[in-house]
């Protein structure tokens, strides 16, 4: 296949650029250590299974090989498009000789994939925005305690870096793939931190099912009477960094304070981040102290009420903008459970630009479940920002099905050795739905462990999902053992995915694999399936689903589980693409 | 009421001096053998021509044992054009005969893409009641042969035909060769993560069951239908919480194959090397869990390298596979001596 021949090749080890990226590779290649023998934009056309041709975009170039010095595995590269499907896979793996590269080049090559600082003038559309969520924020929110006092803090700092960046367009290589440019045709309206009437919406999501503590954000502020925090013991808190009084200066839970806004060096900026920070009302803090470990998880619930936004039929006029933030401070040996789950009243427009730091000290476990139901008008940009000191462990389960628009960035930062990060991830886009994960795992210290599965559906011809994965190997972080796999399932003629995993290699005793499968179902499967009798339309829904629940069955809440599955079938099942009286997951 | 095949298996118990035990159906024979010798002796004949029995002698009655099936155990013979069905003829088709389950006729068979063509002409007829054991060097097209039976889309049946049960097997679909009674127990079985055992096995059961016209089974029946079986089996019903194959050992892989073997309870089972990767033990009780299955109304072609997998399940027939045909038929003592002295040894011998 001509997909194997592709990716033997680019198995020789490559630094590699796609054609944007050309001004990067140049860089590189006037060092020493990277001579690129071949710089081409490659195509290879594969025969479908069915009928006609698609075409596969690889584009690579190669860099020097130096035996000895990377070990790397590829794990399941092939490809099988559906007829009529797009794919683009631009993969960037580097390998450098340790030590043999000089910072400033690093960060030259670094410079040109994170996003663009260059002013060109002020951002009119971004000065209007900052206003206007900086107005959003009543001033008697600026009140006295220490958590009100950070919080100012916080705003104050992100005016001044937001203002700095422009709206990022397809030039900039973290958003080539996502066009947020929308949103600038719209009339975003910042939610008033005044409480806004709730439906009930408790039921619906089954709260009372959930054995939890948990911490309820409407429209990005923390809503006392649905929250339910009571039982927490050891000296753990869960709620607004606003309830965090003077009384509490100097203890340990002031400190974690300390944290908010202040992510690990080395965390990229986004200027997503920058207008949570801009316009945060209200921030919540889950705090585990030392050695505690909370009995229940914490079910971190927002709500958006859509209050601002409108439509004008299918048009989208004006969006409401909520800015919930999180923070988690686990301190070492301590334990906690978070389930993060956003969703919003039906047929409303808004959009939840929300960040999320955990702090995972040494010896800590924080495991992350993140479900995104919002609805398919609807926008979500989330950031989460984690820091992993020795010996601590992170998982995160996350599925996103809902809005128009999700782009989630994950950046993981290892502050000490022996570190587990798992990431396991599953998004479904439908008709005019944009999925997107841009992951990021910065490994500095050794024998780090990290696992990550990243699986995507897209259904509809209007239907796109993206995925960037970074893992990055720096020189003293030996005896890693890293493993990546994208699996993405284009069912739809038409159907678009942009998969770019990479992995940036620099210490030399380390194990890494990498996959990017890029497929309509596997014939293997489903002749496995036919085998036993069972009809290929069958097997395909089956097959379908279960490609899917492979990431929903890590989720830990068996009730959100089902929820999500059930979510899952029906969205499935309306674009056709599975039978939904197949008996699978019940 | 004896089935031909059991006259044979008499007969060669008498000439070649064969251990009876191992002969299906040899307690059946009973009286009526002697009647029938002359016969039997024409059959003999046919072997010493080196023509083996299961290829070419059932070769020429095709139209016979089809009309067979059919007509269930009358007595009818037609007369075959065939050279060789003088002497067949001879051998009325007693009363109660063992049906052909499977024929097998000069199947070829490429590979899909690369148009190579692995299977050259494969003969064979397998009958009620009846173990085959398929052995052959790397590469012969024993695995192949499975696979083009049961219609894997990798291979394209370039000539030849295969009647299961009356039925042109490459008319059908791969689902509907299963609901016929076909099975495969694949060699190396496909991980399929996210679907649970449970919900395959019973998605499979009930496709056969509503391919059968019987009522589908709906869970809770359904695990009580499948209980029995895993207890049958001596399996743990933990097996079913599990998602199909993932994970599993290369023991565990081989028991779901026989678990959805007894579910779907198969007329005809195709093992292919269900011995390969097992530790003694697991080899001990995979086996033991077939010769379960085994009946007299079904019937078993497996593949393997080994003598130790046909010590359990004793073979009424062993076939070596050569370049995508059947070189030699014989019974477990050509196993023996395969075990004995390779492949060569046994060519030599043909010759």
């Amino acid at each position: 296949m001509a997909m194997a021949a592709a990716t033997g090749s680019a198995g020789v080890t490559g630094a590699l650029a796609s054609s944007r990226q050309g001004a990067a590779v140049s860089r590189i290649s006037s060092h020493k250590c990277f001579v690129p023998v071949n710089f081409a934009a490659q195509r290879f056309r594969a025969t479908g299974k069915g009928i006609g041709n698609f075409v596969i975009r690889l584009e690579f170039a190669l860099g020097f090989f130096m035996p000895g010095l990377l070990e790397r595995w590829l794990n399941g590269w092939y490809g099988q498009l559906g007829v009529g499907t797009r794919a683009t896979i631009a993969e960037a793996v580097k390998s450098e000789a340790s030590g043999a590269v000089s910072g400033s080049l690093r960060d030259q090559a670094e410079a040109s994939f994170s996003l663009s600082k260059d002013p060109g003038g002020p951002d009119f559309f971004l000065l209007d925005l900052a206003e206007k969520l900086e107005n959003s924020v009543p001033s008697e929110e600026q009140g006295d305690s220490l958590g009100a006092r950070a919080l100012a803090e916080l705003r104050y700092k992100s005016a001044e870096q937001a203002l700095n960046l422009r709206w990022p367009t397809n030039k900039d290589e973290a958003y080539r793939f996502t066009d947020v440019r929308f949103l600038k045709n719209l009339d975003i309206a910042p939610t008033p931190a005044q409480p806004a009437s709730v439906p009930n919406f408790e039921s619906e999501l089954g709260l009372g099912e959930t054995e939890a503590f948990r911490l309820v954000f409407v429209d990005g502020v923390i809503s006392e009477s649905l929250s339910k925090v009571e039982g927490l013991s050891g000296g753990a808190y869960v709620g607004s960094v606003c309830k965090i009084t003077a009384d509490s200066a100097g203890s340990a839970l002031s400190q974690a304070l300390e944290y908010l806004g202040k992510p690990a060096a080395g965390t990229q900026d986004d200027l997503f981040t920058f207008l949570n920070g801009l316009g945060v009302q209200d921030a919540g803090l889950v705090f585990a102290p030392k050695g505690v470990q909370l009995s229940k998880p914490i079910h971190v619930v927002y709500y958006s009420t859509g209050r601002g936004g409108s439509k004008d039929g299918e048009e989208v006029t004006s969006i409401s903008l909520a800015t919930p933030r999180l923070l988690v401070v686990a301190e070492s040996g301590a334990r906690v459970e978070i389930i993060e789950q956003f969703v919003g009243a039906p047929d409303q427009v808004y959009w939840t630009n929300q960040v999320c730091e955990i702090y995972v000290a040494n010896g800590a476990e924080v495991s992350h479940s993140c479900s995104q139901e919002q609805e398919r008008s609807a926008v979500h940009i989330k950031q989460t920002h984690v820091s992993q000191g020795e010996k601590s462990t992170y998982k995160l389960v996350e599925a996103e099905v809902g809005g128009r628009l999700s782009r989630h960035n994950l950046q993981v930062i290892q502050l000490g050795s022996d570190t587990q990060t798992e990431f396991s991830t599953f998004s479904l886009s439908s008709k005019r739905q944009v999925q997107d994960l841009h992951s990021r795992l910065v490994l500095d210290h050794p024998r780090g462990i990290s696992r990550q599965i990243h699986k995507c559906i897209v259904t509809h011809r209007l239907g796109q999902a993206v995925f960037d994965g970074n893992v990055k190997v720096n020189r003293f972080a030996q005896q890693t053992d890293a493993g990546q796999l994208s699996r993405s399932l284009l069912l739809a003629q038409g159907a678009t995915v942009n998969v770019k995993p990479n992995l940036q290699i620099i210490a030399d005793d380390v194990k890494c694999t990498h996959g990017a499968a890029i497929s309509d179902l596997e014939e293997e499967q489903l002749f496995y399936f036919q085998a036993r009798g069972i009809d290929p339309l069958t097997a395909r829904s089956a097959l379908v689903f279960s490609f899917g629940a492979e990431v929903l069955q890590s989720f830990g809440n068996d009730y959100l589980k089902k929820r999500l599955e059930r979510l899952v079938k029906s969205s499935l099942a309306t674009d056709g693409v599975v039978n939904p009286n197949v008996p699978v997951g019940q | 009421m004896v089935s031909r095949s059991s006259f044979c298996q008499r007969f060669a118990a008498g000439v070649g001096g064969l251990p009876t035990s191992i002969r299906n159906g040899a307690a059946r024979a009973g009286d009526v053998g002697r009647a029938r010798v002359p016969v039997v002796a024409g059959r003999v004949q046919l072997r010493e021509k080196g023509v083996l029995v299961c290829g070419e002698e059932v070769g020429s009655l095709k139209t016979q044992s089809r009309r067979r099936w059919r007509e269930g155990s009358s007595s009818s013979v037609t007369v075959s054009t065939n050279a060789m069905s003088a002497q067949l003829e001879e051998e009325p088709a007693a009363k109660g005969e063992a049906r052909v389950i499977l024929e097998v006729q000069g199947l070829r068979a490429v590979v899909a893409d690369t148009r190579q063509e692995i299977l050259n002409g494969v003969d064979l007829v397998i009958r009620e009641g009846e173990v085959h054991a398929i052995m052959g060097k790397n590469g012969s097209g024993k695995s192949t042969l499975s696979k083009v039976l049961v219609g894997h889309p990798d291979y394209e049946v370039t000539g030849g035909t295969a009647i299961f049960k009356g039925e042109n097997l490459f008319d059908k679909e791969p689902e509907e060769r299963s609901h016929c009674g076909l099975f495969l127990s694949f060699q190396s079985p496909v991980e399929i993560p996210g679907v649970s055992n449970m919900d395959f096995l019973r998605m499979a059961c009930n496709a056969r069951r509503n391919a059968r016209g019987l009522e589908e089974l709906g869970p809770l029946e359904f695990y009580g239908f499948v209980a029995e079986k895993l207890t049958a089996l001596n399996m743990d019903p933990r097996f079913l919480d599990r998602n199909v194959n993932e994970g599993f050992s290369g023991g565990e892989k081989k028991r779901n194959e026989i678990l959805q073997l007894s579910v779907l309870e198969a007329d005809m089972a195709i093992l292919d090397e269900i011995d390969s990767g097992l530790d003694i033990d697991a080899l001990r009780d995979v086996a033991n869990a077939v010769v379960g299955l085994k009946k007299d109304n079904n019937a078993i072609l497996m593949i393997t390298h080994y003598q130790r997998l046909l010590d359990y399940i004793m073979p009424t027939y062993v076939h070596i596979m050569e370049a995508g045909r059947i070189v030699k038929t014989g019974d477990m003592s050509l196993a023996a001596q395969l075990e004995a002295g390779g492949y060569n040894a046994v060519q030599a011998m043909k010759m």
